[in-house]
């Protein structure tokens, strides 16, 4: 009896776990594809994240539009907001270091939190998407519809981007260019206008985590805070690994689960909050390139 | 000999004209209010426009026996840092027999200014933090002589909520506390333990909860493994998001167990974030809720909103009349250390101390005495979510908080 609980805790532990991993796993994607394209580190990803959020609110919630139609037309939105951003923040950079880029979206960032607070306010908003029921449970094992929802969702989105960048023209010319800027333009590739795409793919990829996570609580400018997780995904999953990244954000989905569950109750108290970190710093001593990341070999 | 009566006469004849002018040379009254009025805790201009409605009705009436009060109002922003460096600013900048009266709204702004505020200044300084630790028995009045709370303590908070639960479970509710990582998280904690013990209450689990918090899973299905059927939520105000993911999943995972909350969770910004998840919440407050007409104190606030114009700016009507009771209170204890010819700092505490006062109805009639330096009185609330309902174009859950007690003197009535 008593074993059946525990197998039964440790299954919603490892699902709760599984579930929050994917979509953690699809904001680690808006970082890698970045990081393939130019070898930037977008620092604003939780500014990313809240303003597709909230374009998607204003179609939903706002212009009352049904979910199937203001998903995409929030999307488009972030994706258009992300390609603007590039054209006046990144394309200026072009052919400087891609250091550069990074302390660039640092600025970003702040520039982004306050024009949400102005716009937006500081306040919380109500944000319930009220999809159809999809809550599994079992006995006492029970995974509310709006985590199934997110898991689904993060799934289907990783899936599309997939697709598109394997076995499409533009996902050719995407990771062509991700291997040499200058070799892709010498094909005729336009590198410029391939980032200005992969800007705008990695906003929709973080816009859709953004939803997903404000459909757990509430919206406000400090949802962005959530932003924070990808960094331990790509780390741990390497920086230009796309498949790195939906198995680091599982993984860390996983670690903040089970610390939860069964480490924090011995009187670790926070302890799910840095073990993250800590399991990056291990992963980091044994593979400094994550676990899927390419290993370069720098001649001084 | 003529000369010297023209001279005399001239004297007594400008005496006769500066007499009546004699207020505009009396030393200048001022004071120093902070509230935390936009940062993490989200934007929240009202507080400032109950505070600054208050003291320009208090002067436009004659301010303190006819005196204008100057009154300085800052954003704290949240931060213990910034209210420490405001407080500091205004100290050295303003004379001591002038600048008499300071408030603040953080517990971790009190303590970097213990020795400051009171041993240094020894200014009185009212605060919107109801820390057991500064406030309660191991802190009060003859440890931290200038320290004033505008509310009961946490741990008062805690026991009354405590109290609740063992009259609503027949002696037998298991009590699961889910708090910050702050110290006002925190602040509570032994109280509640040593409470729940005294009156036979068991504490099945304590979780922290980050702010950080993208899922709340594993602290909910921790209560639900020590099957925790009265669960705690301290240490945040209803207002940020994180709230809300603790409201939703608590409400999916734990159908049958009862949510409660501490002031700051008591009122209707846990409705608007949180909507049916909120429903059959109980929580304690200090003050009454914004929408409860019947009280005094509401209506006032109510009133002061149509008269300056703030009600479309308005989100919580809890917070401006919080800005509100502020300039009430400052100038009920600067005109008693007026009248008692003691408009000094001293004279102010003093006025503090002896305070006994109904606060304009604010608790129903009932009095209360500050000689604990806290306002001990709570009110038990019930949420009820009714419905959702299209305000300006959008969703929103509406409900009210309806007293489930009398209004509570915790000096008195936990003792």
């Amino acid at each position: 009896m008593r074993l059946n609980e525990e197998m039964t805790d440790l299954i919603q532990t490892l699902g709760a776990g599984l579930l929050i991993g994917c979509v953690y796993g699809l904001l680690g994607l808006g970082i890698v594809i970045i990081f393939r394209a130019s070898e930037a580190f977008n620092f604003a990803i939780g500014e990313f994240l809240v303003v597709g959020s909230f374009l998607f609110y204003i179609f939903f919630f706002d212009l009352h539009l049904p979910f199937l139609l203001a998903l995409p037309l929030g999307l488009l939105a972030a994706g258009a907001m992300g390609a603007i951003i590039e054209r006046l923040s990144i394309k200026p950079l072009l052919g400087r270091s891609a250091l550069s880029m990074t302390i660039i979206t640092l600025g970003l960032a702040s520039v982004l939190r306050s024009s949400v607070q102005l716009i937006f306010g500081a306040h919380s908003y109500s944000f319930s998407l009220e999809l159809p029921d999809t809550s599994l449970e079992f006995g006492s094992l029970l995974f509310p519809s709006e985590r199934v929802w997110a898991g689904l969702l993060s799934v289907v989105t990783f899936g599309f981007i997939l697709f598109f960048l394997f076995r499409t023209r533009w996902g050719v010319a995407i990771r062509a260019t991700s291997e040499s800027q200058a070799k892709a333009m010498a094909f005729g590739i336009d590198a410029r206008f391939i980032l200005l795409m992969v800007w705008a793919l990695s906003s929709m990829c973080i816009a859709v985590a953004g939803v997903m996570i404000s459909n757990f609580g509430a919206l406000s400018f400090l949802t962005g805070i959530a932003g924070l997780r990808a960094i331990p995904v790509v780390l741990i999953g390497g920086m230009d690994s796309i498949g790195g990244a939906l198995i680091g954000g599982l993984i860390v989905g996983l670690c903040e689960a089970l610390v939860g569950s069964y480490i924090e109750p011995l009187g670790l108290v926070g302890f799910k909050d840095v073990a993250p970190y800590l399991l990056l710093l291990i992963v980091l001593f044994i593979r400094p390139y994550g676990l899927f990341g390419t290993v370069r070999i720098e001649r001084v | 000999m003529k000369g010297r009566l023209f001279i005399i006469g001239i004297m007594l004849l400008g005496i006769v004209l500066i007499l009546p002018s004699a207020a505009s040379f009396a030393k200048p009254i001022k004071v120093l209010a902070q509230f935390p009025m936009s940062g993490p805790v989200g934007s929240l201009p009202e507080f400032g426009w109950g505070f600054i409605d208050g003291m320009n009705y208090i002067n436009a009436k004659g301010g303190v026996n006819g005196q204008a009060i100057t009154y300085f109002v800052e954003d704290m922003r949240y931060s213990p840092t910034v209210e420490v460096a405001n407080f500091t600013r205004y100290a050295a900048a303003e004379k001591r027999d002038e600048f008499i009266l300071a408030s603040g709204y953080i517990t971790g702004g009190l303590k970097p200014l213990i020795d400051k505020v009171n041993k240094e200044e020894r200014i009185p300084w009212l605060d919107g933090s109801y820390s057991t630790e500064v406030f309660g028995p191991g802190g009060g009045p003859s440890k931290y002589p200038y320290y004033y709370s505008l509310g009961a303590t946490y741990g008062d908070q805690m026991r009354v909520l405590l109290n609740w639960i063992k009259e609503d479970s027949k002696g037998k509710g298991k009590v699961a506390i889910v708090y910050s990582p702050t110290e006002w998280g925190r602040d509570p904690l032994e109280v509640t333990r040593a409470h729940a013990k005294k009156i036979g209450l068991q504490i099945v689990a304590e979780e922290e909860y980050a702010y950080t918090a993208t899922d709340a899973t594993s602290q909910v299905t921790n209560i639900r493994k020590a099957k925790g059927d009265y669960v705690i939520y301290h240490g945040y105000s209803a207002a940020p998001t994180h709230t809300a993911i603790f409201m939703k999943t608590a409400r999916q995972y734990l159908k049958k167990a009862t949510l409660l909350g501490t002031h700051y969770t008591t009122g209707p910004y846990m409705i608007l974030t949180c909507g049916k998840a909120a429903d059959g919440m109980v929580g304690v407050s200090c003050r009454p809720q914004g929408d409860d007409l019947t009280n005094p104190m509401v209506k006032m606030s109510h009133e002061f909103a149509d008269k300056y114009k703030r009600k479309d700016g308005i989100k919580d009507m809890f917070l401006y009349m919080e800005g509100l009771t502020y300039a009430l209170m400052f100038h009920e204890v600067l005109t008693r250390a007026d009248t008692a010819k003691e408009l000094t700092r001293e004279g102010v505490k003093k006025a503090l101390d002896n305070l006994v006062w109904d606060y304009h109805g604010v608790f129903g009639g009932r009095g209360f005495s500050y000689k604990s330096h806290t306002i001990p009185m709570v009110r038990t609330y019930r949420c009820k979510v009714e419905k959702e309902v299209e305000q300006a174009g959008k969703k929103v859950a509406v409900g009210t908080w309806t007293p489930i007690s009398p209004w509570i003197n915790t000096d008195i009535e936990l003792k």
